[in-house]
């Protein structure tokens, strides 16, 4: 009995933390309905509220690309797919509904060739993200924290050794897993990627109407926001190519 | 002088009577034309004729001629069965200036004191005649009656119009063609040109210049201009060889013909072609101009990968469906797409091309998916309305239901990742259910506060450690330090009841007794408050106690009976407490 109270506390707790939440809940297993009777326009306008209400989540973002590519609409598909990979890189229905998505655009890109240092490096700075470089950094920071306490504390000369030694590596890699930290956060302010949107628009070399046209892009195209000017972005593809188109024609995806 | 006298009246012999005659006749005086039509390279004799001599004779200015020969004056004069007839002529030969109707005025003289006139004369002057004054030849005779015609269906098309030219050889009854053979084809420059050819040639009725014909139409043409502005249309010349009626006739009364060769020729024609309107022209026009219909189509829109579908741009109507570039396809990427196959189906009639043509798409998928073939646009000019005009392909979307889907792409966070066509799957999945939603903003654990705070603070914990460790040995050193912290432990462990209460007498006794007694019952494990003071001493004596201490241990318990009776100071309580605090630290040395 004198229990009740309590639990009755905490169940009170539960249900008004998410009290705003639990409504995007209905609403995302209403679009799930909705989806999976084939509307996929209201799935959709469901899925939007949700955004709208300031939440989001890799799911979401999936099932919207889901959604659009269904009512075949390629460059928001597009757009959301490649936002749930932001949120979520690793996930392999993302990337496989991505690439049916990527069946239909129109543009084929080939991608620079990076080389093997490079790549080694990237396929490094990437095995993590940047608060799990982060926390990882804490970690090792604490062992060597450890590893010194042990060297002062230990008595005999080998175990002193091996103390000092397990520390300095703990601090080196604590320092490394920081730095990797920082480095894939300044890549990641640095990465503007962004979406074509509009059916067919020319790139042009500079950033007025007048320009000379440099290549033509096609709807759901990813490109990489380098610079803008007024209404202008500075764009640059996979394969190195830059060139200036209005802004209205694309959508950056890190737009959270 | 005899010859002179004879001759003077034999001319007096024949004149009298002739003038007597001529009193009688009427007085003529009048104007002879030798035509009055011609050419304006012909000329024209223009006689004034009177049958009385007369004086002063005035001609007329003759306005719009020009005076070649004359006045030169004739006279003649005859008898025939006693009748006189006398003219005298004044002749001019003239030569038009012009074309046009002139009139030669009067012209007059004085005849036996009276004044005559002529009355004026009309003539018209034509376009100048290939051989002037002179009879009708062969040649002359197969002119008028061959004509070489060419009809254009249309003046002033648009660019890229069809226009059609049609030669048509008239001839009239009176002769007869025998064989023609055109001696120069002409070219049609800046027309793009397709001949409608016919397996023979037949004779029809018709009309020419108001005056029944027959003709043969010779060639027929399409033209399509190519440039605006005025341009020209060759001549046809043509050789003709025909039979021309004669004024000969044989031996049984048959006219005779004669064979002439003539060559004739169509006259130049031009055009005038009107450039297609700059307002309303579509960026994407191509040059189409015609009545047309676009359309693209796709052979299946469900196919498994690896098959095939036809995928088909075409243009269909009447127009210049030679002239023009078919839209191009723009296809996703990856689809493999082979070179167009390019194919026509066209009619040229007399009114223009007509039928369709296509460019045929072979699409090989390799992957599963949705591929949509987005619209394109086709602009055309339409010269019945004078208006462009576009058309746009609806959208298709080709379903690939079975086979390998496409590689991953790589993930945009992990660049370097190899691209490689690892056939992971071939399904499209479907939406998650778990909505794991979170809040929107994010910003990263990196370079907070907190990561700061748990990166740097274990690193104060060496100095803190190094701190502590450092005390804890001084401590170890200072022994006398150690034992009154010591005792201080176990008074504060024992005492800290009887310490709250100080000052307030009952209380602090009972507390302090109590604590006594726990201590005891803490370290001898034997519960002491019943026991004697006697049975206390004899307890801790046993433990190998010092006297002294266990004297001081019975008479702290004594005060404590004592003091319910009696009245206590402060002091004396405090001086008890340090007492108890003193005598609990020796007693734990022995214990």
């Amino acid at each position: 009995m004198r229990q009740t109270p309590r639990t009755l506390f905490l169940l009170l707790m539960l249900l008004a933390a998410p009290m705003g939440w639990s409504q995007a809940d209905s609403l995302f297993h209403k679009a799930a309905k909705a989806y999976n009777e084939g509307a996929y326009q209201e799935a959709a306008g469901y899925y939007e509220a949700i955004l709208e209400d300031n939440r989001h989540s890799a799911a979401l973002y999936y099932n919207l690309g889901n959604a659009y590519y269904k009512m075949g609409e390629i460059a928001p598909s597009i757009y959301y797919y490649e936002k749930a990979l932001l949120l979520d890189p690793a996930d392999p229905e993302i990337r496989n509904n991505l690439s049916f998505a990527q069946n239909m655009t129109l543009d084929a890109i080939q991608p620079l060739p990076q080389t093997e240092i490079n790549r080694a490096y990237e396929s490094l700075l990437y095995q993590f993200g940047i608060d799990q470089w982060a926390y990882l950094g804490i970690v090792f920071m604490i062992l060597f924290v450890l590893g010194s306490l042990a060297f002062y504390q230990l008595a005999s000369p080998n175990k002193k050794r091996i103390a000092l030694l397990a520390g300095l590596l703990f601090l080196l890699l604590a320092i490394t897993s920081t730095a990797l930290a920082y480095l894939q956060y300044r890549a990641y302010l640095r990465d503007q990627p962004a979406i074509v949107f509009a059916g067919e628009v020319a790139v042009r070399a500079e950033p007025n109407r007048g320009a000379e046209t440099a290549f033509q892009l096609h709807e759901g195209t990813k490109v990489q926001v380098r610079d803008s000017l007024a209404d202008w972005r500075k764009i640059e593809l996979e394969d190195g190519q830059t060139g200036w188109m209005p802004a209205e024609a694309l959508r950056l995806l890190k737009d959270f | 002088m005899r010859i002179r006298g004879w001759t003077i009246l034999l001319f007096l012999a024949f004149s009298a009577p002739a003038l007597l005659g001529q009193e009688e006749a009427e007085v003529t005086f009048e104007l002879k034309l030798s035509k009055e039509r011609l050419g304006v390279n012909e000329r024209l004799r223009a006689d004034f004729v009177m049958n009385k001599d007369g004086d002063n004779f005035v001609p007329p200015d003759f306005e719009g001629f020009r005076v070649l020969m004359g006045p030169s004056q004739s006279i003649s004069s005859s008898w025939i069965n006693g009748v006189r007839s006398y003219s005298k002529t004044y002749s001019y030969v003239l030569a038009p200036e012009a074309k046009g109707r002139f009139t030669i005025g009067q012209g007059t003289i004085v005849i036996s004191g009276e004044v005559y006139k002529t009355i004026p004369r009309e003539v018209t002057v034509t376009e100048a005649v290939d051989n002037p004054n002179g009879a009708p030849s062969v040649d002359e005779i197969a002119d008028e009656n061959l004509h070489l015609v060419a009809e254009v269906s249309k003046t002033n098309p648009y660019m890229n119009e069809p226009v059609s030219v049609v030669y048509k050889l008239y001839f009239s009854s009176t002769v007869g063609v025998s064989n023609f053979r055109p001696l120069d084809n002409p070219k049609y420059n800046n027309f793009w040109s397709q001949e409608i050819p016919f397996s023979k040639y037949s004779i029809e009725n018709g009309t020419y210049g108001g005056q029944p014909y027959r003709y043969v139409v010779l060639k027929r043409v399409v033209l399509y201009p190519q440039k605006s502005g005025e341009l020209a249309i060759e001549p046809l010349a043509l050789e003709v060889s025909l039979e021309v009626p004669t004024e000969k006739r044989n031996f049984f009364g048959e006219r005779i013909y004669a064979t002439a060769n003539k060559t004739v020729s169509a006259g130049r024609r031009t055009l005038q072609v009107r450039p297609l309107p700059e307002t309303g022209k579509p960026a994407d026009f191509s040059g189409a101009v015609g009545d047309l219909d676009f359309k693209v189509t796709t052979s299946k829109t469900s196919l498994k990968a690896t098959e095939s579908l036809q995928a088909t741009v075409s243009v269909s109507g009447s127009g210049n469906l030679k002239l023009f570039q078919l839209p191009k396809l723009t296809l996703p990427s990856s689809l493999e797409v082979y070179e167009p196959e390019f194919k026509e189906d066209i009619r040229t009639t007399i009114s223009g091309m007509q039928g369709s043509v296509s460019e045929e798409y072979t699409i090989v998928p390799g992957f599963q998916g949705k591929y949509p073939i987005p619209p394109i646009n086709f602009s055309f000019f339409n010269p019945r309305t004078g208006t462009y005009e576009r058309m746009r392909s609806g959208e298709i979307t080709i379903e690939v239901t079975e086979g390998p889907t496409a590689a991953p792409a790589s993930t945009p966070a992990a660049p370097g990742a190899v691209k490689s066509p690892v056939i992971s799957g071939n399904q499209f999945y479907f939406i998650k259910l778990r909505p794991e939603l979170s809040s929107k903003t994010w910003s990263p654990f990196f370079g907070s506060r907190a990561h700061m705070i748990w990166l740097l603070a274990p690193l104060l914990l060496i100095p803190l450690f190094v701190v502590f460790r450092k005390k804890r040995e001084e401590r170890q050193r200072d022994v006398v330090g150690n034992k009154v912290k010591r005792a201080n432990r176990l008074a504060r462990r024992y005492l800290s009841r009887a310490r709250k209460l100080l000052g307030q007498k009952d209380a602090f006794y009972v507390a302090l007794e109590r604590a006594l007694h726990n201590y005891l019952k803490a370290k001898l494990k034997i519960e002491t408050s019943e026991f004697s003071k006697d049975k206390i001493r004899e307890l801790l004596t046993e433990r190998g106690v010092a006297p002294d201490t266990v004297g001081a241990f019975t008479r702290l318990l004594e005060n404590c009976e004592m003091a319910r009776y009696s009245p206590f100071s402060r002091v004396q309580m405090q001086q008890d407490y340090d007492k108890a605090s003193e005598v609990i630290t020796e007693l734990d040395k022995s214990l």
